[in-house]
């Protein structure tokens, strides 16, 4: 019962997700767009939930939908959006990039294989479960301390780098 | 119990999606957002992977790559803020001056 349950949220989410995406890329208003990636944004976090990524689902809702997308929306507020609604939404070059795209969908599909898949290694470590905050935590402050301590550094070279870019020249 | 094979088939559709967007479209903000798609593709089947090996390092993979899109965000806009500066539009056909 319960397992059938998962079931049913898992292709919910999975299906609401593949839907706002698809709406996502297809919509002519900018704003419109991104507020049906929040969407999709909503229903990855739920499916993380369901593969037991708690800590995961939660930096997805409050970095993702609450941080990133609201810098998306408030540049594109700077910007000049009823002109850019009034043009086409693809460029030239559209039929190419979706044949692309289908291309990729189709080869990656196939690592649903079964031959290629990982089987299942369920060991009954007896260590805090997985995807706990505290098991989130040991590993990220013991095995990946420095690659935890490179992430800081991308993100100060990020804020750095986007003041030097987007600042005005003071005309002197 | 979710099956492996569905996140990754998951993964595969939106990763699509993200790139035909990606390639698609004429505006670059939705380009940036269609790249934010193709990431989170990504996170879904790390996630996967995670919990059909009970492992825990998967995560913290997707962990690192929220980290590294939210730098990617800053940048980009950014550069998207001083390109609306010096020329109105964010149509990326119109940026052909380093076009030989």
């Amino acid at each position: 019962m319960a397992t059938l349950a998962v079931q049913i949220a898992f292709y919910y989410l999975a299906a609401g997700s593949v839907a706002s995406a698809t709406l996502a890329v297809t919509r002519r208003n900018p704003v419109h767009s991104v507020l049906w990636v929040l969407a999709l944004f909503l229903h990855v976090a739920g499916i993380f939930l369901l593969v037991r990524a708690e800590f995961l689902a939660a930096v997805q809702i409050i970095v993702y939908a609450g941080a990133i997308l609201v810098f998306y929306l408030f540049v594109l507020m700077l910007l000049d959006l009823p002109r850019e609604a009034a043009g086409p939404r693809f460029g030239a070059h559209w039929p190419l990039g979706a044949a692309a795209g289908l291309a990729f969908a189709a080869l990656a599909w196939h690592a649903r294989e079964p031959g290629l898949l990982p089987t299942t290694e369920r060991t009954a470590a007896g260590g805090p479960p997985l995807g706990s905050l505290s098991a989130v935590g040991t590993a990220l402050f013991t095995d990946f301390a420095l690659p935890f301590e490179i992430a800081s550094l991308i993100l100060l070279a990020a804020i750095v780098g986007a003041v030097v870019v987007a600042k005005r020249k003071i005309e002197s | 119990m979710v099956p492996v094979g569905a996140c990754l088939g998951l993964s595969a559709v939106l990763f699509g999606i993200g790139l035909i967007g990606f390639l698609g479209r004429r505006n670059i903000i939705l380009m940036l957002v269609s790249v934010e798609i193709m990431l989170n593709a990504v996170n879904v089947s790390l996630a996967g992977f995670s919990y059909q090996l009970q492992d825990q390092r998967g995560q913290i993979l997707a962990l690192f790559v929220i980290a590294v899109a939210a730098a990617e965000a800053a940048v980009g806009l950014g550069l998207v803020l001083a390109l609306s500066r010096n020329r109105p539009g964010l149509n990326v056909e119109d940026l052909t001056q380093l076009k030989w």
